[in-house]
């Protein structure tokens, strides 16, 4: 520590402070302690003349470590941290504290004791910054790519986007064919138009001006320069860190050439295969070879191989006019290199059969919706005629049911959002087309909440489709008539009915898209209780997972209709391009660091590092050690709380400096009351003693505050050693158990507290004397009654004795 | 040789005697051995269950802890029975904090539920422990001509998530039974509805509708007899169509049998062994009797 | 912790007393969707008995109109409702906790209190005639094994069971 020179900057907020606190008696006591250079009081030091002398300081030479008392460190700390940059010395020098918010404010009614604890916080504040070290920022290049996984509506936004702001994209989907759900939905409410309708790009494709909307297959989006389209491919292996993800695709053979394929027809008219069509909900069958209609893309047709003769037959080989057939293709496997992931992977409908009383699948006039759509649509199976799939005779009496398998505790408790909106659309297509049909929608709740869902609702009603509040219970088969009788009670009416249709159309579930979870497993994606994707936070990071460069959009995070997944997709692709637009990821390396001599290989901290920055490294003499990626790293410190050979610390919140911490804020009492430390995470605890200080209100003196990033660094022999520094007591401060910002970081050290208080009662010391408390920024209230009550509490409990310690 | 303890109830050997010959004597034929236990009470079915749950609870526990100290499953004949001791089986070995509940209750009579124990109907020995194959090559008389309209009632299948014998929605278990004993089973129109026996005694005009549409849908499908699980869902069918003729002067005629008495007729039991008499069968069976021999 | 509130002790919510009692836990669940009304066969003949609206009085409240009527003895404990229900609501259970709590409370009504005189006395809801129990041997019956009726009353005494015997308040 030899030439450190530490720079005191004392602000009095305009002599507010020093109203309260005696900033004479402030300036004297913080002149004497050992490294203190210089001493300057002013009314602010963040901005303006104060900053500037602070930046004189440095440039003179006169102090290598800044320590400021401020207002509002967490915004003031920005500008005087830049400002120190500028003058030349490392940022991460400075130490800020609040004397404000966290002293005179709460102790205004005893203005000695805030005093006195002003001086244990500069203290703290002094001997911490004494031991801080020099940070680096850290560049890791990325790749200006991505790859979209999905090329449903949501994944062909997104490729869009980030292919119009220059950026390599690839667009990979496992069916041969663009489009997703909207392929088969034929129409989209509340406006009604075509399903497969998107943006254009911006960029210039000579047909189209910037503001008309195309569908996919006439907006020219496949032409794009940057924009690489693979269908029938999927991901089958992923590798890398953020920024370099090396991706595994294989891309299943289509046997026929996309350059040569005219699309007309001819193979089809002398394929001798022909299987129901799943598109089309099989009601009516395709080819081995086929191609979708309405084309979205590509415009090439695919043999379906689990059918196909190949060379038993090889007849559309030799009819083709272009000899686009190759019946030689194979499965070929690539690597792509990106910067940035997006996943795109959709939803679909969940299968209803195991609502057995509804008798969907050994019933074939019970439908689900999608497959309905497929007969409204003009281009579907039967020209856009609703019929009875067993009779093909045209259904004139329809009963839909709604929440099939959704808010349902034994298969799908959530609701999943569009199906009343998408029942509702059909039934109006439908009227509106064939006005003489008898529509009745079954329902629990009538959800239509997004922007003119409510008129569609209106003009449903006004359209004589009716409406029964209450769930079938089972629906039958009139074997005579050979129609469907639903059993309902119309609770409005209170009146049991059976209701006769010539067709039932259920609303299933809608649930995460099928191979979900092996995706998930080959990014290291979490999934939700549901089985979708897990978005980071949907209120502050809605797209973000919580890895870097890996954003999802669409369906993949919960059913939504497509305004929505308009809205998502463009976010998930403002994420990427943020993400890549630098080239490179800047991150400061306030990261962990392993000491290899102390390293026991125990593995427990790669498991419980929530970012899996951890790997396990062979060194020469042949055993492991762990290893932290600086790129992963959080900096949460809860690896350092979980080790138990204590070989891992954390830059800038070394045991050492926390140490330092702890005995400056426990030197100087000045109140008749036990020392209280309280030690707050940076995300809510923390913030939550600001809160209390900014709302004025009040709390007993002898509490005092200091920061960590996580509670979950906390190591048991810490909270132990608070004691023997002076402690009476001890808070630890953080965040909601279920709500860490680190994902497990305050359940560590709640463990932790629980585990301590054991062995404080072991040694006859009252296990009460420390305690876990768990709040939000807002939640002030809640920080200034915790430290009374402790205060309280520990007063009664008496003198701690600790035999040995002087 | 599978043994088991035989759980009666009350009913039976009330006023069932044919119910109970039947099956002591198909099963002896089939290799099951029953014993009797002492000390068993009743059951505590749903009339015990609405006046207080716990006790029925506690109740039951008692019987099934008789079962563990004797070291046999049970067995039981009647559904409502089979209900209330499954039931009481599956919650306890469940819920540690309901078993510690209950067998404070038990400890006042010396008992301790321990868990250890099956619960079976009849029809779950038949299957698993007896098998298909070795009754069908057991029947010496196949039922040939025979059209049964299965009935299940509802304590035998519900709540499927405790009792788990079958299906509660499509089962199957009762109409290949008795298609392996070489008889047809018929399908008629709600066929899982409840017979309202228990509504008997509260509301017996409920009971005796509920009866009626269960019976006349029988009818309509043309079986030639019910074969039911349950002593209460028998005199319901049973004993219902005389209350319908007079009430209603509907006469439907339809012989209701246990699915015990029909598998007893296929081992080659005569009906003389088996106390079929028009006291326990009031709608008389003599039709089905001169079909099955 | 220190923000835990104090228990009313004060009159419980009736849907909170049932939550409280052996089979009632999930009374809360409903969302009135009226899949149990539409499977029950009871309610398909007389207006007197609808489980979703039985329910629904509960869950509001109404505890004399649910407890002192007809409706929660006309069930018939078929359990299609509870078979049925999406929020798993243990409904059949939910109507026993109603019908204990009734019987509790003095609304007993007499097939019932019947019941629980035959098994307080007997060990069994339906005697077993003399007639039939000696008529066991003749037809190859082996003989009755005793009925465990006092270690039954021990337990009925250890429920409280045997204090509801009682027959109903008109």
């Amino acid at each position: 520590m030899d030439g450190v020179k530490v720079g005191v900057f004392l602000s009095d907020c305009g002599n507010q402070l020093s109203k309260i606190l005696d900033f004479d008696d402030l300036t004297n006591y913080v002149k004497n302690i050992s490294g203190v250079a210089l001493v300057s009081r002013r009314s602010e030091f963040w901005r303006g003349e104060g900053l500037q002398t602070i930046k004189d300081d440095i440039e003179g030479g006169k102090i290598n470590r800044v320590v400021v008392a401020e207002s509002l460190p967490k915004l003031s700390e920005v500008n005087i941290v830049q400002a120190v940059e500028e003058a030349g010395l490392n940022p991460y020098l400075v130490e800020t504290i609040d004397l404000k918010d966290h002293c005179a404010w709460p102790h205004r009614e005893t203005p000695k004791e805030a005093t006195e604890k002003a001086k244990a916080m500069l203290l703290a504040a002094i001997e911490r910054a004494k031991l801080l070290e020099p940070i680096e920022k850290l560049e890791f290049p990325t790749l200006k790519s991505t790859l979209v996984i999905g090329g449903g509506i949501a994944g062909m936004q997104a490729a869009i986007d980030l292919a119009d702001l220059g950026f390599e994209v690839n667009l990979i989907e496992k069916a041969p064919f663009l489009g997703g759900l909207a392929s088969r939905a034929g129409r989209f409410f509340p406006t009604d138009d075509c399903a497969i309708c998107i943006q254009s790009p911006a960029s210039d494709v000579k047909t189209i001006t910037h503001t008309s909307r195309k569908c996919v297959y006439r907006s020219g989006f496949s032409e794009i320069p940057n924009l690489t389209i693979l269908t029938n491919s999927k991901v089958v292996g992923v590798e890398g860190v953020p920024g370099n993800y090396k991706v595994t695709i294989e891309n299943k053979p289509r046997y026929v050439d996309e350059m040569k394929c005219i699309a007309c027809d001819l193979c089809t008219t002398v394929c001798p295969v022909e299987v129901p069509d799943e598109h089309n909900a099989k009601l009516k069958n395709r080819k081995a070879i086929y191609m979708r209609v309405p084309n979205v893309y590509p415009p090439v047709y695919v043999i379906d191989e689990s059918v196909c003769k190949f060379y038993d037959c090889a007849k559309c080989v030799e009819i083709c006019p272009t000899r686009a057939i190759n019946l030689d293709q194979k499965s070929k496997q690539m690597t792509l290199k990106v910067g940035s992931i997006i996943v795109a992977t959709g939803f679909q409908e969940w299968d209803s059969r195991v609502i057995k009383e509804y008798h969907y699948g050994d019933n074939p006039d019970v439908i689900t919706n999608l497959e309905l759509a497929r007969m409204i649509d003009g281009f579907g199976p039967t020209g856009g005629a609703i019929v009875r799939p067993s009779d093909r005779k045209p259904a004139k009496k329809i009963v839909m049911i709604q929440c099939v398998g959704s808010r349902d505790r034994r298969w799908n408790p959530y609701c999943s959002s569009i199906c009343c909106m998408i029942s509702l659309k059909h039934a109006s297509l439908i009227k509106s087309a064939h006005p003489d049909t008898d529509i009745t929608l079954c329902y629990i709740d009538i959800r239509t909440t997004g922007r003119e869902h409510e008129d569609y609702y209106e003009r449903a009603r006004e359209m004589g489709i009716k409406f029964v509040k209450g769930r079938p219970s089972e629906i039958s088969r009139n074997p005579e008539t050979n129609t469907l009788i639903v059993d309902v009670e119309d609770e409005l009416l209170k009146r049991l009915l059976e209701l006769e249709a010539d067709l039932v159309v259920l609303a299933p579930a809608m649930v995460p898209a099928e191979g979900t979870k092996e995706l998930a497993e080959l990014l290291s994606l979490e999934l939700d209780k549901d089985g979708f994707f897990k978005e980071y936070n949907a209120k502050l990071r809605p797209t973000e997972t919580k890895l870097r460069g890996i954003y999802l959009c669409g369906g993949a995070t919960y059913p939504k209709d497509v305004p929505t997944a308009s809205l998502h997709a463009h976010s998930a692709a403002v994420k990427a391009a943020k993400f890549l637009t630098t080239g490179k990821i800047v991150k400061d390396q306030r990261t962990a660091v392993i000491n290899g001599d102390y390293c026991g290989d125990c593995e427990f901290c790669p498991v419980t590092c929530p970012y899996d920055a951890i790997s396990l490294e062979e060194t020469t003499e042949g055993h492991f050690i762990a290893k932290i990626s600086d790129l992963l790293c959080e900096g949460c410190g809860i690896c350092v709380g979980t080790c138990p050979l204590s070989a891992i610390e954390l830059r800038h919140s070394r045991p050492s400096q926390i140490q330092a911490q702890i005995k400056g804020l426990m030197s100087v009492n000045g109140t008749s009351k036990p020392l209280v430390l309280a030690i707050c995470c940076s995300e809510c605890g923390h913030t939550a003693v600001d809160s209390s200080g900014m709302a004025m209100m009040k709390y007993p003196a002898n509490v005092r505050v200091m920061k960590v990033p996580c509670t979950g660094i906390l190591q048991v022999h810490q909270l132990l050693d608070a004691f023997k520094a002076g402690a009476q007591g001890v808070m630890v401060v953080g965040c909601k158990s279920d709500g860490c910002h680190y994902e497990v970081g305050v359940q560590k050290a709640e463990k932790k507290v629980e585990l301590v208080r054991i062995l404080l009662k072991e040694y006859g010391i009252e296990p009460e004397r420390l305690e876990m408390f768990n709040m939000v920024y807002i939640e002030g209230n809640k920080f200034a009654e915790a430290a009374q009550m402790m205060t309280e509490r520990i007063e009664k409990f008496g003198q701690l004795q600790l035999v040995g310690v002087s | 040789m599978t043994s088991y303890a035989l759980f009666l109830g009350c009913l039976i050997p009330a006023h069932q005697p044919n119910y109970e010959l039947s099956v002591r004597k198909s099963l002896a034929k089939l290799g099951i051995e029953l014993v009797d236990l002492a000390n068993m009470t009743c059951c505590a079915p749903p009339p015990v269950q609405s006046i207080d749950l716990e006790t029925s609870l506690a109740v039951a526990a008692y019987n099934i802890c008789l079962a563990e100290e004797a070291d046999y499953d049970l067995i039981t004949l009647c559904s409502g029975c089979f209900e209330s001791l499954s039931m009481a089986n599956s919650m306890l070995k469940a819920d540690e904090q309901l078993k510690a509940k209950i067998n404070k209750i038990l400890s006042k009579a010396g008992k301790e539920f321990l868990g250890n124990k099956d619960v079976k109907h009849y029809l779950q020995v038949l299957i698993d422990d007896v098998g298909l194959k070795r009754l069908e090559q057991s029947v010496s008389k196949p039922l040939t001509d025979l059209k049964v309209a299965a009935f299940y009632g509802c304590h035998a299948l519900r709540p499927s998530e405790l009792l788990k014998l079958d299906d509660p929605e499509r089962p199957r278990i009762l109409e290949t039974l008795i298609e392996t004993i070489g008889a047809k089973s018929v399908e008629y129109l709600n066929k899982l509805k409840c017979c309202g026996g228990l509504l008997k005694g509260y509301s017996d005009d409920l009971a005796l509708s509920l009866a009626r549409e269960k019976i006349a849908n029988i009818a309509r499908a043309g079986a030639d007899c019910v074969a039911t699980l349950c002593p209460f869902c028998f005199v319901a069918l049973d004993v219902g169509q005389v209350l319908l003729r007079g009430k209603f002067h509907e006469i439907y005629d339809m012989p209701v049998l246990h699915y015990s008495e029909l598998l007893a007729f296929a081992l080659g039991i005569g009906s003389k062994e088996l106390a079929i008499t028009p006291a326990t069968h009031k709608i008389k069976v003599d039709k089905v009797i001169s079909k099955t021999s | 912790m220190m923000y835990d509130e104090e228990e009313k002790t004060a009159s419980l919510e009736f849907s909170e007393v049932v939550t409280r009692r052996l089979g009632g836990e999930t009374i809360r669940r409903c969302y009135q969707c009226g899949t149990c009304a539409s499977s029950c066969p009871v309610a398909k003949i007389t207006e007197r008995f609808n489980p979703r609206e039985i329910i629904k009085l509960s869950l509001l409240g109404k505890k004399d109109e649910v407890l002192s009527g007809d409706a929660i003895w006309l069930c018939c404990s078929c359990y299609n409702c509870q078979e049925r229900c999406p929020q798993k609501v243990e409904i059949a259970d939910v109507i026993y906790a109603l019908r204990n709590i009734a019987f509790e409370e003095s609304h007993r009504p007499n097939i019932y209190s019947d019941f629980a005189s035959a098994l307080l006395n007997d060990g069994r809801i339906v005697k077993i005639s003399k007639f039939y129990e000696d008529k066991r041997p003749a037809l190859g019956l082996p003989p009755l094994q005793p009925t465990g009726v006092d270690m039954l009353r021990k337990i009925l005494s250890a429920t409280g069971f045997d204090r509801l015997q009682q027959k109903e308040k008109s």
